[in-house]
């Protein structure tokens, strides 16, 4: 069976409370590239075909060393490595060895397509808490479609083995228009293999690398958006939590949430910026990978002083008063960098997510209403 | 005292905090937090052979009883134990 989600541990959320309260980094990504050796369209930071231009820009082995040291003088633990697809860096071990002598509790974002041989067999010797891995898709014509490589197989097979060697691993599905089609059976591959398999099929405008076009990516339209949403949740809920979900929408209560929203507020209500932080492959310093607004310059000032910088300017942060007294707000999930990447501006309504949200609370009550129907007749 | 499994302390805004690394992480996915004198005796766990030479140390460093310091090394020993850390 799948596990529905994978809850925080009550020491994390307790640990980032007090670092926000404190105004300390406890959490940390690092982005160590943005090269991939796959091309998927709605992606955020790899940008097809420039991975020969991208990798003079990263950071060297040295420089990530040594801004991993200055995170830990600083208090973080939790370090998130990820890309791009960060086992293209041949120097991966190197940094993940240093990184965990140093005491960070790590985990790891890969789309699973290169974890085989020698790196598999590295990462076994020292695993990371958690693996995470994209599964884009239930086949390899699916694959080719949306990241220009049929490696379905190769990374099934990369997934069950370290599934099978006893390593944490988590799926990340994100529902686009090239893959819809096999959302189900990405449900079903994750029940069989028994990992946690959590589904987004709202994807964020890649303002870093499209030129700052607000608003705009090559994903689903939010009524479509919605679709694929209940469609996740009508398979991984049972009859009686798809209802209580379903109800607790339409009622505009509170709902199961991931733990990197915040509530919906006028200041920012989730951790970036305030307990965590991400560091890019070329350098910079953001509260958030979605959110490149404060930027601070981490090689040129340190980080301890970017990190100031980044924690002062996100207080100053002002979203929206519109959607911190909107009704719907426990049945939302926008945030700062939702609003800013949608619009371009902290302070402006991102009208696709409105959009989204209303077609979600609407279709998951029909939804609910249809099943009963079906259970009456039957 | 012997420790088996691979762990790291890190200290956090007044917390201790120990860190699985290693083939450690397979069985013990978890962090573990030190209250204070946990932390003490994790300091000097690797020094002392038995309980009545940690209760020792703790006599010199902290204002408390022989029977009280006895107790709460054996109850953190004990936990230590049953995490198979010890």
């Amino acid at each position: 069976m799948v596990r529905k989600r994978s809850e925080e541990p009550r020491i994390v959320t307790y640990l980032h409370n007090k670092a926000g309260k404190l105004g300390l980094p406890v959490g940390a990504t690092f982005e160590l590239t943005s090269r991939c050796n796959f091309d998927c369209p709605m992606c955020y930071v790899h940008q097809c075909g420039k991975n020969a231009e991208a990798r003079k820009r990263e950071l060297t082995t040295e420089q990530w060393i040594d801004i991993a040291r200055q995170a830990r003088e600083k208090g973080t633990i939790f370090a998130l490595l990820t890309g791009g697809e960060p086992f293209l860096r041949e120097d991966f071990f190197e940094i993940y060895s240093a990184m965990k002598k140093m005491g960070f509790y790590i985990s790891i974002n890969s789309n699973g397509s290169l974890i085989d041989g020698e790196i598999r067999r590295k990462l076994l010797e020292d695993p990371p808490f958690r693996i995470n891995i994209s599964l884009y898709g239930g086949c390899a014509e699916t694959y080719k479609n949306m990241c220009g490589t049929p490696m379905y197989e190769k990374v099934l097979e990369n997934i069950k083995a370290l599934k099978a060697a006893g390593v944490d691993v988590s799926l990340n599905v994100s529902i686009t228009p090239y893959n819809k089609q096999d959302t189900e059976k990405i449900f079903n591959i994750a029940s069989e293999i028994g990992v946690v398999a959590k589904a987004v099929s709202y994807m964020y405008p890649p303002i870093r690398i499209n030129g700052e076009k607000f608003g705009e990516n090559a994903r689903l339209t939010p009524k479509e958006a919605a679709e694929y949403t209940v469609r996740w949740d009508l398979l991984r809920f049972s009859d009686e939590e798809f209802e209580m979900r379903a109800k607790s929408m339409r009622e505009f209560a509170d709902i199961e949430r991931d733990e990197c929203l915040g509530d919906i507020s006028e200041g920012v209500g989730c951790r970036a910026g305030k307990s965590s932080l991400w560091l890019t492959w070329d350098g910079k310093m953001y509260p958030c990978g979605m959110m490149p607004k404060p930027v601070a310059y981490p090689l040129e000032v340190g980080f301890e002083k970017a990190w100031e910088y980044v924690n002062t300017e996100v207080k100053k942060i002002r979203l929206p008063s519109k959607c911190a007294s909107c009704p719907k707000k426990n049945a939302c999930f926008s945030c700062a960098a939702v609003c800013y990447t949608e619009t371009g501006a902290f302070d402006r309504v991102p009208t696709y997510v409105c959009e989204q949200v209303d077609e979600t609370i609407s279709q998951m009550w029909d939804a609910y209403v249809s099943k009963s129907k079906k259970e009456v007749i039957e | 005292m012997n420790i088996k499994k691979e762990l790291i302390k890190r200290e956090f805004a007044g917390e201790a905090i120990l860190v699985p690394v290693g083939k450690t992480v397979y069985d013990s996915k978890g962090l573990f937090v030190l209250n204070e004198l946990g932390n003490f005796i994790w300091d000097i766990l690797l020094d002392v052979e038995t309980t009545d030479d940690i209760v020792k140390r703790i006599l010199e460093e902290y204002d408390t009883t022989e029977e009280e310091a006895t107790k709460d090394t054996e109850e953190f020993l004990e936990k230590l134990r049953t995490l198979e850390i010890i």
